[in-house]
């Protein structure tokens, strides 16, 4: 069977076993490995990727069910020299990294929630966390961080306007 | 002291950005296209003798390279004793022992040719827990237990007991005999934790110029390089590891495993190997915190000091003695912390068993054995009256009393951490009223640990840019000291920013030896043999600055990225001119530095079977908890955690800060829900994440902490490792805390809800332990 879906803003056409899990393909096809294969049951979330903008686990992704879509690995958020995700760079700034394994899946799936609920609380982000499992950090810097990146994107949007986190 | 200005900062971490934006290769990402990929053939029984293993049909299965089993590398390892062969030799001691490895084109073909070994095995009974292990009857795990190589003298053995330590101080019995003493006892049980390290356990070894290379994600390179020579008969010189950054380590990766392996495969094939755990045998062969049986026993006057103490402890070190053997030592100085006392002796005792071995886990036996003794003690103020807080104050280690092992501690530490604590308490508030009417119960404890000091080398090369090179074996785990504290120090010796210092990755071909990340010893025995290579630096440093200037060098100084003249702000020469004077002259400037244990001593005759008769650097720290128990679920929720932790000298606060944070939590999982249990046939029943419990998120609370400056260390600029410790005392606040909750002793951990409903309505089974006898001595092989 053949998929054709879009990697990182390239077309990839994938020609073999749909059901593979789009991290395998990721992972031993185009060496993203900034997508981490960790648990592969969808519990820790460290190989979150955004399909078609929705934080998804590619571990319980078949590969099959991608066709036609977006596919945006950690690789693809901030490429090469382009600036940092603002939080990535939040995390960056606030020394919130540690072993450093969960937080390509933390960044994917905290910048979806971000995005689409602004307005979120302490408990709400908590609560948005519960699929991605750190065991270095015991969270709470993490959520300090988004806390604050919201924060700051409140005021910058009153300011101006905007809507894009 | 402008060296301690220059060093102490929030520097953040250099390898973040990377690690953010999925850039840092782990050993796990390192896989190419033209490697083999090996596959274990693990035991599905408990114990059994090989009767027949034949690989042949697995040779000839497609993609199949090579297949080796424990023929092929024959040599035994271990700690203290080496009775832990690489893949299994006739004898099988443990549910997923690796049994023999196929390396092959793929792994699907190498999973695939397992199929084709043929393996018959007789089973044995087998002997799974301490107490059956323990049995005058019982089959020895290790029936040639009298022919290993004792690789550390000084330990008693006996068959199922791997090792044995002991520490006896004064005349107990005329302490317990004493008309005016109230004796209390306790006795406590505690499960196994898994470590759950991102990064499962990954090597990738190959074959090159006649030598192993292995790269691999471990804590102890010397130790893989050390371990492979032994099982593979092989001069250790002729292995070199390196270690890209590691993705979590906890303690796991402190010992050798399957990195050996992958070296061996190499030499057959003259292929580059890769092996890595999947999760499920990551888990199911996890070194974990060994689950462990305690006996506490005090003789208390009625004023409240302890004239005697004695205790009993059970470590089941698994399958193969490994970590536990050394842990043995480490009870004179957890159980025979925290408090003054008049006599004591100590029995710590390592079991094997048929489960999957044991490990080092972050403050490994400290954390239950502060447990057991913070529990203990609420339980002797219950029975005499006292106030928790109260009795710690009046009791705790102070300057001049006499540890386990007759070691002098120095200084007032624990007395005024506590007074800190109420200081902290009293800025922060309690939380009593977020109970909400649920059980609310809160807990002051304390807690003794130390750092693991031991051999470190580091080289530091300067450059003609300016720049310095740091070369050491340590390894970034993730605890931030190979991206902060070093180069902090680094730079504050030398007067460099530290960006400026450039940290070389572990290799052991580049730097001496070094006995590993981890017992938060990298700041502290790292940091001292970079110190030291600094000072020679300096010295060839200002020996050619003086000749450049004319100037004695007792007179210069280093600051700035310059050779100044003291006094004389903005003189001198910038460090790369000197650099290139010197290259030009003398040749380019480097120094190299070492440190190692100052073996502090022990009173003669209380320390038998040590490792470590008494601590170099003992670390105290006191945690306090505040809960919640929902009396119809009994869930227990944490409301407020508070950490007053002795630091020595906090070089990166917020890092520490981190640390802190982090390794709470991972005692709150060990203590409220990370449970390991072994099934009927000898496997740990959570072996994936749906089945052990780890915290999430929405578990967690802020930690507040405040860190304690200026108790005496040895380490650079006074510095204690800060990583290790913050895991030390959670079980033991959270255990006293849930016990006052309910009104109920807690004598084991973890407390999930059913073991607390079972302990509100008394249907809990508390720890007995018949196989512990009454009498202390007849515990001991005497």
């Amino acid at each position: 069977m053949t998929v054709t879906f879009r990697l990182n803003g390239e077309d990839y056409r994938f020609r073999d076993d749909p059901m593979t899990p789009l991290v395998d393909i990721l992972r031993q096809e185009h060496f993203l490995t900034g997508t981490k294969a960790v648990c592969r049951e969808g519990f820790c979330g460290a190989c979150t990727v955004h399909v078609d903008g929705e934080a998804v686990p590619s571990c319980l992704k078949p590969v099959g069910l991608l066709h036609g879509c977006e596919v945006t690995t950690i690789e693809g958020l901030s490429s090469g020299q382009e600036a940092l995700h603002p939080l990535q760079a939040a995390f960056e700034a606030a020394d919130a990294v540690q072993c450093g394994m969960c937080f390509p899946g933390m960044v994917m799936s905290l910048s979806a929630f971000m995005r689409d609920n602004p307005g979120a609380c302490r408990a709400e982000i908590k609560s948005a966390m519960v699929g991605n499992i750190c065991r270095c950090t015991g969270y709470e810097r993490i959520v300090d961080t988004v806390v604050d990146c919201l924060d700051t994107h409140r005021q910058t949007t009153e300011t101006a306007g905007s809507m894009n986190v | 002291m402008s060296e301690l200005s220059a060093t102490v900062m929030n520097l953040p971490r250099r390898d973040a950005q990377d690690k953010l934006r999925g850039r840092t290769k782990y050993t796990i990402d390192r896989v190419r296209p033209d490697m083999l990929h090996a596959v274990l053939l693990r035991s599905t029984v408990p114990a059994g003798r090989i009767r027949r293993l034949d690989v042949s049909a697995a040779h000839d299965c497609p993609g199949v390279r090579a297949v080796a089993t424990g023929a092929d590398a024959p040599g035994l390892y271990g700690i203290g004793i080496a009775d832990h062969p690489l893949l299994a030799i006739d004898t099988i001691r443990y549910h997923g022992e690796p049994i023999a490895v196929v390396a092959a084109e793929t792994e699907a073909q190498a999973r695939a040719a397992l199929a084709a070994i043929v393996l018959e095995i007789e089973p044995l009974a087998p002997v799974f827990t301490m107490a059956e292990a323990l049995q005058p009857s019982a089959r020895l795990v290790h029936e040639d237990w009298r022919n290993y190589e004792i690789i550390t003298e000084g330990g008693a053995r006996a068959g199922n007991i791997a090792w044995e330590a002991k520490s006896s101080r004064g005349d107990v019995d005329a302490a317990f005999a004493r008309p005016d003493v109230r004796i209390v006892e306790s006795s406590f049980t505690v499960g196994r934790q898994s470590h759950v390290p991102f990064e499962p356990r990954v090597a990738i070894g190959s074959w090159e110029d006649g030598r192993a290379h292995i790269q691999t994600s471990t804590q102890v390179p010397w130790t893989v390089r050390n371990v492979t020579g032994r099982v593979m008969q092989l001069p250790p010189g002729r292995v070199r590891v390196t270690v890209p950054p590691v993705g979590g380590g906890f303690g796991l990766k402190f010992d050798a495993s399957i990195e050996p392996i992958t070296a061996l495969l190499a030499r057959m094939t003259g292929r580059t190997v890769i092996l890595e755990n999947s999760r499920q045998e990551e888990m199911a062969t996890c070194l974990c915190r060994e689950n462990a049986e305690i006996r506490i026993r005090s003789a208390v006057t009625a004023e409240g000091e302890i004239v005697g103490r004695e205790a009993v402890v059970l470590m089941d070190c698994g399958a193969y003695g490994g970590e536990q053997v050394f842990l043995t030592t480490m009870t004179a100085h957890t159980l025979g912390g925290n408090y003054r006392v008049g006599a004591m002796r100590l029995v710590s005792r390592a079991i094997y068993t048929n489960t999957p071995p044991n490990g080092a886990f972050r403050a490994c036996n400290g954390v239950y054995n502060t447990f057991a003794l913070e529990r203990h003690t609420d339980e002797i103020c219950e029975a005499l009256g006292f106030d928790t807080i109260a009795y710690r104050k009046k009791n705790v280690l102070r300057n001049g009393d006499l540890g386990a092992t007759g070691q002098v501690f120095e200084a007032d530490v624990l007395g005024p951490m506590l007074d800190r604590m109420e200081t902290l308490r009293a800025n922060t508030g309690t939380s009593e009223a977020k109970a909400d009417g649920r059980l609310y119960g809160t807990a002051t404890t304390v807690g003794t640990w130390f750092v693991f000091v031991g051999p470190s080398a580091a080289t530091v090369n300067l450059n003609a840019d300016g720049s310095a090179t740091l070369v050491t074996s340590g390894v970034e785990i993730g605890s931030g000291t190979m991206m902060q504290s070093l180069p902090q120090i680094v730079a504050g010796q030398l007067g460099l920013a530290p960006d400026q210092v450039i940290v070389r990755e572990a290799d052991t071909d580049a730097a001496g030896l070094d006995v590993g990340v981890g017992g938060g010893r990298t700041t502290v025995s790292i940091g001292a043999a970079s110190v030291a290579a600094c000072t020679e630096v300096k010295e060839k440093l200002l020996r050619t600055a003086g000749e450049m200037l004319q100037t004695r060098p007792e007179d210069l100084l280093l600051q700035g990225g310059r050779v100044e003249i003291s006094g004389r702000p903005g003189s001198g020469a910038t460090i790369p001119a000197v650099v290139a004077h010197a290259q030009a002259t003398t040749g380019p400037i480097s120094g190299s530095g070492a440190f190692t244990a100052k073996n502090t001593p022990a009173m003669s005759g209380c320390a038998m079977g040590h490792f470590i008769d008494a601590l170099d650097i003992p670390v105290f720290v006191v945690h306090e908890a505040e809960v919640a128990v929902d009396p119809d679920t009994g869930h227990v929720e944490v409301l407020a955690y508070r950490v007053v932790q002795d630091v020595g000298r906090a070089l990166n606060p917020r890092a520490i800060m981190g640390q802190i944070q982090g390794g709470v939590v991972q005692g709150l999982g060990y203590a409220l829900h990370e449970e390991v249990t072994i099934t009927t046939d000898g496997r740990i029943a959570q072996d994936n994440f749906e089945t052990y419990r780890l915290p999430l998120a929405p578990d967690v609370i802020p930690v507040t902490a405040d860190l304690y400056e200026g108790a005496p260390s040895m380490g650079p600029l006074g510095t204690k490792g800060a990583g290790e410790v913050p895991i030390l005392a959670v079980g033991a606040a959270i255990g006293c805390a849930v016990a006052r909750a309910i009104g109920k002793p807690v004598r084991q951990l973890p407390l999930t809800p059913p073991r607390v409903l079972r302990l509100l309505h008394e249907r809990e089974t508390q720890p007995e332990f018949p196989h512990i006898a009454p009498g202390w001595a007849a515990n001991t092989l005497g």
